[in-house]
């Protein structure tokens, strides 16, 4: 008997000190969070050492017309057609670029390796990837690094010191504060909502959730998180979950905030199956083709992602700043064209901006 | 009769090879070095060994599908072996080499024992062990190997990269087992007939279960070369590369009924096809269009081969 109490009491000790360990919302992870200001005020970034790799002996390549390959993690997509479309753009709009893209036709690590490793013998100035995998790209863009070539990465990082820079396209509390500042905008500031996510332990979801728990208290103290439902990556669950968290709260759930590309739509389709559209705002990550129909037929006002084309034309105006060495170890920040300046963050990665809203009146602009 | 035999497979295909050198060798000047032939030798091993010994599976009339799922399972669990076991690391790839051979056995068991069509069979394994893998890793990638490991993969020995003479030796080995050694005439038996080699009192079903055995072996041992060069482990290694694989050993003239073959046309058909990839690419072909030439090559090589051939084989 007093071994059942005191098993019993140790596995309560067990789980309340687990719990305060956890963010406030569930799904969301335990590491520290720095929720972005409530105006807008961009955080002054802590600063780190530069991490990223140097090429070995570069030729003067300043103001010179330099040869850049573009790999992406595969071609034949539409949001690798976006970052490409990007890059060309901003390659006419320089004038000294001449930009090529040219991946594996399947996201397939070797294939990848395959292709930078015959643009390197090939002899290009430049390359720009996005990584299929981060470790196991590293040493061909090593070898890159050490025959001269200028590196820069963009949506998908290698190890930082395989390549010169990374242009990040959203930091995980950007992303958070676009989620809740724009349910805040079509459900008000005290709201009730709930979230949708694929599972409570995916990293990259897990830190959105815990950013937004974070920024949320700071912010908007009122708004009434009511619960987090898993619904892996998949279609059907996605759609079932969003449609028992409707029945479940009735009235009270004013919002769903969808966390994967899969449960936005979902949710905005058992919404509007529900025909609670305009009743219950559905606020996520999603991208615009999935969208359009919910977006068009007003049932969904704000779909968060970052611009693949702005994220393709900021990787290109870096590697350009890198090949003419005016983009150097210790800066905090490099002119990308109409993007203005961005920032340098986490020692070698460059931040695209604030992530992207996409609405009606831009949502037909994108195709992917 | 002489130039008839002068008019064999392998000869075209050495044609084709030579003609192809010397193409692609005009579009760049990049391609005739030796840094970037010792480098497509190098991303040439992996397939190379899986293509050696599927050669040996073709001939028997056989085929494994499954040697993907090998390389991709036994590299996962040379990672996690020595990540979460904490054995060292040669005893880990020890391990791994172990249960990439018993892969193959269970393969041959399951062709020979339960009279399962290979294809089947493979088809079901390929699943099955990729299906581990996937299971065992979690979606986790094991990193952080120590720096001596990475020799295998990106090393040199004595000026060549390392791989490549695994894979020199486990070439001349093939090739002299396949031609001069009765395991190698009871391989080409097997296939072009079983009955009739059953009955002359071949040991058919251990000769079977020995070459998927090895089929096995060399997936693994090219899955510790992947592992080297890239220096990761992830459960997707290997996807696609029995196909790879097959593709190199009927470019190479091996017969897919079986009873035909040479280890000479299966390394004829790797450099081929790795020439092609690489000195198109140096070319400034994107990679969507050499794919598209190389299932030309293969099937304009084999219809060269049949219209030389009409009225000499079958």
């Amino acid at each position: 008997m007093l071994k059942t109490t005191l098993t019993a009491a140790a596995a309560l000790a067990l789980t309340t000190g687990l719990a305060s360990a956890q963010s406030a919302w569930t799904g969301g992870d335990d590491l520290p969070t720095s929720p972005l200001a409530c105006d807008g005020t961009p955080a002054t970034p802590a600063s780190v050492a530069y991490d990223g790799g140097e090429p070995t002996n570069p030729p003067d390549r300043n103001g010179k017309s330099i040869t850049v390959v573009d790999v992406p993690k595969l071609i034949g997509i539409g949001y690798f057609d976006a970052t490409s479309k990007g890059i060309a753009e901003a390659a006419k709009e320089m004038g000294t670029m001449t930009a090529t893209t040219d991946g594996p036709v399947e996201a397939n690590i070797d294939d990848q390796i395959t292709v930078i490793d015959n643009y390197i013998t090939k002899g290009v100035d430049g390359i720009l990837f996005a990584a299929n995998d981060p470790v196991a790209i590293s040493p061909v863009l090593k070898k890159a690094l050490a025959a001269g070539i200028n590196v820069v990465g963009y949506d998908a990082n290698s190890e930082p010191a395989a390549r010169q820079w990374f242009v990040n396209q959203a930091e995980f509390n950007g992303i958070a504060k676009a989620m809740i500042d724009s349910l805040v905008a079509e459900a008000g500031d005290d709201a009730s909502f709930a979230i949708v996510t694929s599972t409570f332990t995916t990293p990259n979801q897990a830190r959105w959730i815990a950013e937004m728990g974070a920024y949320a208290a700071a912010c908007h103290p009122n708004l009434k998180w009511l619960e987090t439902v898993e619904a892996q990556e998949d279609n059907i669950l996605s759609f079932n979950q969003a449609n028992t968290l409707i029945n479940k709260y009735g009235d009270e759930l004013k919002g769903i905030l969808g966390m994967t590309s899969v449960a936005t739509p979902a949710s905005a389709d058992a919404v509007t199956q529900a025909g609670q559209c305009g009743k219950i705002a559905v606020v996520g990550l999603a991208t615009p083709n999935a969208m359009k129909p919910y977006v068009e037929a007003d049932c969904v006002k704000s779909v968060v992602l970052w611009n693949p084309v702005d994220l393709g034309y900021a990787a290109a105006f870096v590697l350009r700043a890198a090949a003419d060495a005016t983009l150097k170890p210790g800066d905090t920040s490099v002119k990308a064209g109409k993007l203005g300046d961005l920032s340098v963050i986490n020692g070698s990665e460059i931040l695209l901006g604030a992530p992207f809203v996409f609405t009606k009146e831009n949502i037909g602009e994108f195709d992917f | 009769m002489t130039w008839r035999r002068l008019l064999r497979h392998e000869t075209i295909l050495a044609l084709l090879v030579l003609l192809a050198l010397f193409v692609l060798d005009r579009q760049s000047d990049k391609f005739f070095t030796l840094d970037n032939l010792f480098n497509q030798g190098r991303l040439m091993t992996e397939v190379g060994l899986v293509a050696i010994v599927m050669t040996f599976v073709i001939i028997t009339g056989g085929i494994d599908l499954s040697v993907g799922s090998i390389l991709g399972m036994t590299a996962i669990l040379i990672g996690v072996f020595w990540k979460n076991l904490g054995l060292p690391l040669p005893v880990a790839i020890g391990l791994g080499l172990v249960v990439g051979t018993l892969a193959g056995v269970a393969n041959g068991i399951i062709i020979t024992r339960f009279r399962v069509p290979p294809l089947i069979a493979t088809l079901g394994t390929l699943a099955l062990y990729r299906g581990i893998a996937e299971g065992v890793s979690q979606a986790r990638s094991v990193r952080g190997y120590p720096e001596w490991f990475y020799v295998l993969g990106q090393g040199q020995l004595l000026g060549v990269p390392t791989q490549l003479w695994i894979f020199g030796i486990a070439a001349v080995v093939a090739a002299a087992l396949l031609g001069w050694t009765t395991c190698g005439r009871t391989t080409y038996a097997i296939g072009s007939n079983e009955v009739a080699a059953r009955f002359s009192g071949l040991s058919v079903d251990v000769t079977k279960v020995a070459i998927y055995a090895a089929s096995g072996l060399a997936a693994a041992v090219a899955a510790a070369i992947f592992v080297s060069r890239v220096s990761t482990t992830r459960s997707d290694m290997g996807t696609g590369i029995e196909l790879d694989a097959i593709t190199a050993v009927v470019l190479g003239g091996t017969s897919i009924f079986g009873g035909r073959g040479t280890i000479v046309g299966t390394l004829l058909g790797l450099v081929l096809i790795q020439a092609l990839k690489n000195g198109l690419s140096l070319a400034g072909v994107k990679s969507d269009g050499t794919v598209v030439l190389i299932g030309a090559v293969l099937i304009l090589t084999i219809l060269l081969s049949n219209l030389f051939h009409r009225d000499q084989n079958r």
